[in-house]
């Protein structure tokens, strides 16, 4: 019987609550051993000036085994990969000091949402933004042009705010633009937000512009004229999305949302029957036999 | 970059249905081997009538064995560990389709 630690439900609870105000929170779960079936949460808060401050919960009552768990739950919050085919969740073996038996915990991590900011509130950004919801982003738009700040056009989007070209980001916080994609209308106003971007400290894990050849080169050279490292130009994706022949605002937003999740999972990119070639490998063809 | 709104949908049902005093079994997939529909921490919500709440370990592939030992778990209390061999499965055309070994935890809620 689990009679100590926290129980599922608990530590769902208290996983909801933290992730809802930006904090990364860590679950282990002893699979075996002296606390079997015990589960002990680490939380770590959304980090401020006074940098990251964690916490436990869930007693174990047995303050060695709870030294070790803490150990590796430190290590998870950090951000390693917990097993070799889900980043985010997979067991590991602990060993108590003395002990000859290793313990298999189950660690589950569960972030916050990443916060996606789309530059430009015209036609490409409607279907965008519904993929961006999709895929788990917490999503705020951005345009100065009045008309198209308009919450009516992006029901799943956390905010629509109206920006001045001239300082683009001053009211948008950093967790919210972790994630950039500029779809402006214009290759200067794509100009004015990279030349920001690409010197922000922390640099955004992404930063994707959408555009023709011409018009990236054109703002690839204005980057260098005005000074810009020839190395921050690789930090920027440009043009954004897979290859998909996409032509209409929706089927852009899929090519470009296609590209985001191969980032995330490290996939390829290709056809899955180009991938795994089933009829080619596991039924060779026979059909010129048949026909005979 | 992306995160999957199927372990949050999962939490919330588990907290939804604490709220209301039903009694759930949570599957969660702990470890893998080789080729599995699903990687550690999928997880599915069983209700107290033997009926899938939210969630899957991976449809067809094994699933069976774990509602199984959900309704086992309704019944005692109990927690247990479900050792799904995939390798074994001759009731699938080719071994490539589902070809690995995953151990789920089977928890009372």
């Amino acid at each position: 019987m689990v009679t100590t630690g926290l129980s599922v439900v608990e530590a769902a609870r208290e996983t909801l609550a933290a992730r809802e105000r930006g904090a990364t929170v860590v679950v282990a779960l002893l699979l075996e051993g002296p606390c079997a079936g015990a589960r002990r949460l680490r939380i770590r808060e959304r980090s401020d000036d006074r940098g990251p401050r964690d916490r436990s919960l869930g007693e174990l009552g047995h303050p060695e085994l709870e030294e070790v768990v803490d150990g590796i739950l430190d290590g998870a919050l950090d951000g390693e990969p917990l097993s070799a085919r889900s980043s985010e969740a997979g067991t590991r073996s602990v060993l108590l000091p003395g002990a000859t038996n290793e313990i298999p915990v189950y660690l589950e991590r569960t972030r916050p949402p990443s916060g996606l900011l789309i530059v430009g509130a015209g036609h490409i950004a409607e279907p965008l933004h519904l993929q961006g919801a999709l895929l788990g982003f917490r999503v705020t738009v951005a345009d100065d042009r009045p008309d198209f700040v308009d919450p009516g056009r992006f029901p799943r989007a956390q905010r629509v705010v109206r920006i001045d070209f001239s300082d683009p980001f001053h009211a948008i916080e950093h967790p919210d633009r972790s994630h950039v994609i500029l779809v402006t209308r214009g290759h200067r106003y794509d100009y004015e937000c990279l030349r920001r971007l690409v010197v922000e400290d922390p640099l955004p894990e992404y930063i994707g512009m959408i555009g023709s050849r011409r018009r990236v080169r054109a703002t690839f050279h204005q980057l260098l004229e005005e000074g810009v490292p020839r190395a921050a130009l690789e930090r920027i994706r440009a043009p954004v999305g897979l290859d998909l022949g996409a032509e209409t605002p929706g089927e852009i937003a899929v090519a470009v949302a296609a590209e985001w999740v191969a980032i995330t999972r490290g996939g390829s990119g290709r056809p899955m029957v180009e991938v795994e070639r089933v009829a080619e490998r596991f039924f060779p063809n026979e059909a010129d036999d048949d026909r005979e | 970059m992306t995160e999957s709104d199927e372990h949050l949908r999962v939490l919330r049902t588990l907290v939804e249905g604490a709220e209301l005093g039903e009694p759930m079994v949570v599957a969660t997939i702990v470890r893998t081997r080789g080729s599995t529909p699903r990687k550690e921490g999928a997880r599915m919500i069983v209700g107290a009538d033997g009926r899938v709440r939210a969630g899957t370990v991976g449809g067809g592939c094994g699933e069976g064995e774990v509602i199984e030992a959900a309704a086992a778990t309704l019944r005692d209390g109990q927690s247990r560990t479900v050792r799904v061999d995939l390798t074994e499965d001759l009731l699938t055309l080719s071994p490539a389709v589902c070809g690995g070994i995953m151990e789920i935890r089977v928890e009372p809620a």
